[in-house]
């Protein structure tokens, strides 16, 4: 019983890590209709700045929070004006290849620059344990479910609330539609890009703390943020939020109860049944076969 | 237009086929993983044969001959049969070293097998590699088995005895990565212990991408293991030590096979204190005793000296002692042709406690180093010191994990 | 280079003559004296690395034109084909191992398996579109990979699977490397010629049409899953053979190596840099890019780690940004049109068109008919209890102000949409009574459609396109093609035959439309206001044409919002609102139903003229 709680614990801290790569990578294909397959590899990016910021400027990685958020927005806007949008109209076949040698690229750029070492961040204090009744969680681990929940309240506020979220969300609703309204839709998808970036900013400052950095580091979490996403229902942020939470409860007691080795397994069966069975996700959030 | 980039490329080929190089220099392959997933430390063993070549040069090469050395960049097996391939055709080697990775070795063995081109394995520690019956394979370095059998024994030999218990009563875990080097280590680990009649209570395979690792910690946490030998690499490394410390998981005695153990960057990254006390059995390390490794020291100065770092790991050091194993028995050949090699590596005769890793060296008919035996480290005040066998020792063995 | 040798080319009478005369083509010389290269230029160089070097081009130039089958023609974008190519290897070996089986009995074995396998993946995943499918496919080849690892008792797990060096041509396993290169050719001639004969047939032109618009392809009758089945099944045969090969090649097998996301990745890259959907295209980006990264690597490889992987990676993005048609896709024409130029046999004239199917059945009888057909959207109600019949022979015009529930008709009686409740029956020649399940077996059953927002197929051209519908009463490229021609002739598209559909103007794509349909050779032509943007005059061509068509024995009906033309053609009239039927019969009385009009124009109108 003991084990059972430390292990939903543990999975529901993994789900909160999960949920900020993978609300990004939702709005990301939510509104711009585009998978990126880049993705990890922004986060990757992320870290080894939050490293160098640490390195070079003492900056604790929590402080890099916010420049991080910054970059990596503008490295979002700057993916999407200058390889994504020229590709809106092409085949998806081409967006998917667009995103995979972005992601080729920036790994070896990586490996060219920092090597194939690994690089720890040092972060006094967050990496302390917390005891609850007996349970085990990091101070990290609480920053990261308390931010994983104030990032989509607070999406979900930018989104009903400011004119500008709403634009977004006509956007995401009807391109066409939109347009005619006079939304200018290349600008938002700019936008929109550069969001879903700027989650990962956040995970990068989270994460570092966690994980070391390697030129690798975001193939570990892409393809679990990939299930995240399918399972909650490819659009919707809560979706991937619940989604994540799931994901991370799954991944933690199957690797106790069946195999450490084997949980990939389960979830990648996870989700290739629910891409087959309810491609709308687990929820009913959204619709995977249109 | 395809016509005229094959016709470019055949020329730019055929070219390249035919390379003007010095006339007496002894040409050798050097085929190591120099880029991708695998460079770090293909690089590093790379630069122990660098220096054993630029020593041998040095004083006067093979014979009055110069060496020269061709390298061969293999990513993955298909890249490591055409590096192969291209060595000991187009470049013409009389000999070819590597390969650090186990499957790299595999697949590049068998081309230069079938090439009749002699190879020497200074690094990859697939059993295999040297039981397939061929005639050219020679390795200086121990094996997987010989790595599984020193990490089960040392809890008997070592680990019992310095806690004070029969090894009996130790509850043993096995924790790998599931790749080539954790299964086929922990495979040998598991006969071994069964052999031995060790009390085996958790075999744990998990993914080196894992990125939590907690599940696999409650597991030996509920087995009550005592005893946890883990064959790993750096990040699952350091991420089980993170995460051991804060379950609250304080087995008796944790024990790497090499891998992310040996790694100063895995000890910073999880923090001197942390891996306080951790085993480990890898190639000889940098502090060891010189007199049970006599040059270790020499060769630590003379790495500095070219590449302006301390060395990295051990694989440069082991590459370095069988790189001068082997180029020896070349120098003692009578000509280059792979029967006259073999006959020289046949008759190679170096006792143990006489090379900078404290290895010797005598050759079995399958081409296996039998005197190599890697010894047992352990990290102390953030260095990895030698404490077993005692004449290799600079460190008595504590017990524990992490400081108080 | 290219090997897309025009369509129309079948041997005649004779098959010495015909195979002097196919090689007679420039296309076909100049595309086998440059596949020719690839196994001139290892014998006369005669260096083992330069065999190496093409071997691996063979292997990869193979598994990407296998990929392309399934990625390119019908543009389902798996990135998880090592999954065939490491079971291939894997079964191969495993023959080897536990029963002493050649490889070259065991590499079927292992195709066989393959097969199954992508059925098993391939049914459920082709539902999923574009990205979703990808990430399937990935998903797939990941739990493979790691159910390998996991039951190492079987598959040797990571430690690998070591193949026997025992030499000789039954073990496929040599000294002589050049052996290595007469298989690897063969298997690469093998599946060059089966990707060729794929897009030079049926299947090709099917698998086109299901990529371009799953919707139009059902409608000239293509089960859209069965022909990706077929296509899926043959690529991982194909990329299953070059995996048993290859495992022998490289004598060791690894879950790492056999399974690789990043080798999926890349045989879907040189497809994509050769040209998508081409013949050549994947040999020629094979071609490109291999030896370049084999010479970098030489170059830049040790110096500066990672810098090649970068390398490629932005030319990967450039490509996409300026090439995305590939090298065939930009350049082919103009290199095929050089070709053309050298001396040699041309296409042959057109033959002769395969004679019409007849239509049987008496005049006057039931044809189809509708049974009180409820369509429910939600709450909405789009289709309420409509019965309608249909008689052989007859024109039934149906009309209704917009949003009536027109469309949603005919969508149930051309099977695109189910019923939430009532039935569909068609009557066949005979008279017996049938209710096909899926819309391509309406459309097999002679129930054609069109559609009112028109469905070209927009990457081919106008000819092709009709004979896409032409194709289900013929199978022969030849007959759909003469058959085509006769209906473009018919419906007056003959002088824009060659122009690609997305460049037509909407009046002519109307006619494509009808064009399309009627291919189909239907007994019951659906016309969903095929009128709509043309002008007089060819209003009137097409109200005569409709009158030919019928005069040939088919049953019409007809949507139409052109009320002058559907009165003068319609046989019978049927009236539509809110879903209803609310009159039906000749058409002068219709008209001058009061409910029609208010239907139309609204109660007051009615009542202000005193109806």
């Amino acid at each position: 019983m003991d084990v059972l709680v430390q292990l939903i614990l543990n999975g529901i801290m993994l789900g909160s890590m999960y949920a900020i790569i993978s609300v990004g990578l939702t709005l990301i294909f939510g509104i711009v209709r585009v998978v990126n397959f880049a993705h990890g590899e922004f986060l990757m990016v992320g870290m080894y700045a939050v490293y160098l910021l640490s390195l070079h400027l003492g900056l604790h990685p929590y402080v890099s929070a916010v420049p991080m958020v910054l970059m990596l927005f503008a490295v979002g806007a700057l993916v999407q004006r200058f390889i994504i949008q020229p590709l809106l109209g092409a085949d998806e076949h081409i967006q998917i290849f667009a995103t995979v040698g972005l992601s080729t690229a920036l790994i070896n750029l990586a490996l060219l620059v920092f090597g194939a070492d690994l690089y720890s961040v040092q972060a006094p204090g967050v990496r302390q344990p917390l005891s609850i009744g007996g349970y085990t969680v990091l101070y990290a681990q609480v920053v990261m479910l308390v931010s994983a929940l104030v990032l989509v309240a607070g999406l979900h506020l930018f989104m009903q609330r400011t004119p500008l979220g709403r634009a977004i969300r006509a956007t995401a609703q009807n391109r066409n539609a939109a347009q005619l309204m006079g939304v200018r839709v290349d600008r938002i998808y700019v936008i929109a890009f550069g969001l879903g970036a700027a989650c990962v900013g956040l995970a990068s400052a989270l994460i570092s703390p966690l994980f070391p950095v390697t030129p690798t580091i975001g193939t570990y979490f892409v393809l679990t943020a990939f299930v995240v996403v399918v399972l909650g229902g490819m659009r919707s942020m809560y979706g991937a939020f619940l989604g994540a939470m799931i994901i991370g409860i799954v991944d933690s007691l199957s690797g106790y109860y069946i195999a450490p080795d084997l949980k990939e397994v389960v979830y990648f069966a996870i989700f290739i049944l629910i891409l087959i069975f309810k491609p709308t996700g687990l929820f009913g959030f959204g619709r995977g076969t249109e | 237009m395809k016509v005229l980039i094959k016709a470019a490329l055949a020329a730019g080929l055929a070219l390249s086929a035919a390379p003007s190089f010095a006339q007496d220099a002894v040409r050798i392959g050097a085929l190591y993983p120099f880029s991708g997933g695998l460079a770090l430390l293909g690089d590093e063993s790379f630069r122990g044969l660098e220096l054993a070549i630029e020593e041998r040069n040095a004083a006067g090469g093979l014979n009055g001959r110069k060496i020269e050395m061709v390298r061969g960049d293999a990513v993955d097996p298909n890249q490591a049969v055409g590096e192969a391939r291209r060595l000991a055709s187009v470049d013409k080697v009389s000999v070819i070293f590597g390969t650090y990775s186990s499957s790299l070795s595999l697949a590049a063995t068998q081309v230069a097998e079938l090439a009749g081109v002699p190879y020497f394995e200074l690094g990859a520690i697939s059993d295999p590699i040297t039981e397939r019956g061929f005639k050219n394979v020679y390795r200086t370095n121990p094996t997987a088995r010989i790595f599984a059998n020193r990490m089960v024994d040392a809890v008997a030999e070592a680990v019992a005895p310095a806690l004070g218990t029969d090894a009996k009563s130790l509850k043993v875990a096995i924790i790998h990565e599931d790749s080539l080097y954790g299964q086929t280590v922990a495979g040998y680990q598991q006969a071994r212990a069964k052999e031995v009649g060790l009390n085996l209570v958790e075999t744990l395979p998990y993914s080196a991408k894992s990125v939590d690792l907690t599940p696999v910690i409650l597991r030996l946490k509920s087995a009550g293991a005592d005893v946890v030998l883990q064959t790993s690499y750096q990040n699952d490394t350091v991420l089980f030590f993170r995460q051991m410390k804060e379950q609250g998981f304080k087995p008796k005695a944790v024990m790497g096979a090499g891998g992310g153990y040996s790694l100063r960057d895995t000890m910073q990254a999880v923090g001197p204190e942390n891996m306080e006390g951790a085993l480990n059995v890898d190639f000889t390390q940098y502090r060891t005793n010189p007199k049970a490794a006599p040059g270790i020291g020499e060769f630590v100065k003379k790495y500095e000296a070219k590449y302006g770092t301390a060395p990295r790991s051990g694989h440069s050091l082991a590459n370095y002692m069988g790189a001068k194993v082997l180029l020896d028995a070349m120098a003692s050949a009578k000509d280059l042709t792979a029967p006259a090699i073999r006959e020289a590596v046949m008759a190679v005769d170096v006792a143990e406690g006489t090379t900078a890793t404290g290895w010797g060296a005598k050759f079995n008919e399958a081409g296996q180093n039998e005197r190599a035996t890697p010894f047992l480290m352990q990290w102390q005040g953030g260095e990895l010191l030698t404490v077993f066998p005692a004449d290799a020792a600079v460190a008595e063995m504590k017990t524990g994990i992490g400081a108080e | 280079m290219t090997v897309r040798v025009s369509l129309s080319e079948a041997p005649p009478a004779g098959r010495l003559a015909a195979l002097m005369a196919w090689l007679g083509n420039p296309r076909v010389y100049t595309s086998l004296a440059a596949l020719s290269l690839i196994l001139v230029i290892p014998i006369v160089v005669d260096s083992p690395f330069i065999v190496h070097v093409f071997v691996t081009i063979c292997v990869f130039a193979g598994l990407s034109t296998a990929w392309n089958i399934v990625g390119g023609y019908a543009g389902q974008l798996s990135l998880g084909h090592m999954v065939f190519y490491g079971i291939g290897a894997y079964t191969t070996a495993l023959l080897i191992q536990h029963f002493g089986l050649t490889p070259w009995l065991g590499m079927w074995v292992g195709a066989v398996v393959s097969v199954a396998v992508s059925v098993f993946i391939g049914y459920p995943c082709f539902r999923l579109r574009g990205p979703f499918f990808a990430l399937a496919t990935i998903a797939f080849l990941e739990v493979v990979r790691l159910l390998a690892i996991h039951f190492h008792g079987f598959t040797g797990g990571s430690a690998g699977l070591i193949v026997p060096l025992k030499l000789g041509w039954t073990w496929m396993i040599f000294q002589d490397k050049i052996n290595y290169l007469y298989i690897a050719f063969g298997l690469l001639l093998l599946t060059l010629a089966i990707s060729y004969a794929i897009r030079s047939s049926r299947l090709g032109y099917y698998l086109t049409a299901v990529r371009e618009r799953e919707e139009a392809a059902s409608a000239a009758g293509i089960s859209n899953t069965g022909v990706k089945l077929k296509a899926v099944m043959i690529s991982a045969a194909l990329t299953s053979l070059f995996g048993s090969f290859h495992a022998m090649y490289l004598t060791f097998l690894e879950p790492e190596t056999m399974f690789s996301l990043a080798n999926s990745v890349s045989i879907a890259m040189f497809a994509l840099i050769g040209g998508l959907g081409t013949v050549a295209g994947p040999l020629l980006g094979t071609v490109l890019v291999v030896p370049i990264a084999e010479l970098a690597r030489g170059w830049l490889g040790a110096s500066a780690n990672g810098l090649h992987g970068f390398v490629y990676g932005v030319v990967l993005v450039l490509i996409t940004l300026t090439l995305p048609g590939g090298l065939a896709g930009t350049f082919g024409p103009r290199v095929t049109a050089l070709i053309d130029r050298l001396p040699g046999r041309r296409v042959p004239p057109d033959r002769e068109a395969p004679a019409l199917r007849r239509m049987e059945g008496t005049p006057g009888e039931p044809v189809l008919e509708t049974r009180d057909l409820v369509m429910k959207f939600g709450g909405l109600t789009a289709t309420d209890h409509v019965s309608i019949t249909l008689r052989r022979g007859e024109i039934l015009g149906v009309i209704g102000p917009n949003g009536a529930g027109k469309t949603t008709v005919f969508n149930q009686i051309s099977g695109f949409l189910k019923p939430t409740s009532g039935t569909v029956v068609i009557y066949d020649a005979e008279g017996r009574p049938v209710t096909p399940a899926r819309a391509d077996e309406y459309a097999r059953l002679g129930v054609g459609r069109t559609f009112q927002i028109v469905q070209p197929f927009g990457k081919l051209t106008v000819i092709e396109n009709i004979m896409i519908g032409a194709f289900m009463r013929h199978t022969s490229v030849d007959d759909a093609r003469a058959a085509a021609l006769r209906i473009a002739r018919l419906v007056g598209l003959l002088h824009v035959k060659d122009v690609e559909a997305r460049n037509l103007p909407i009046g002519d794509l109307k006619r494509l439309e009808v064009a399309r349909t009627l291919a189909t050779e239907p007994s019951i032509l659906l016309l969903d206001e095929v009128m709509a943007g043309q002008n007089q005059t060819d209003t009137q061509k097409m109200v005569e044409l409709i009158r030919t068509i019928r005069d040939t024995g088919v049953t019409v009906i007809a949507i139409e919002h052109n009320m002058q033309a559907i009165m003068s053609l319609s046989d019978r009239i049927v009236v539509i609102d809110s879903g209803k039927v609310i009159a039906e019969g000749d058409p002068q009385e219709v008209v001058r139903n009061r409910r029609v009009i208010e239907a139309y124009l609204g109660e007051d109108f009615v009542d202000a003229q005193g109806l």
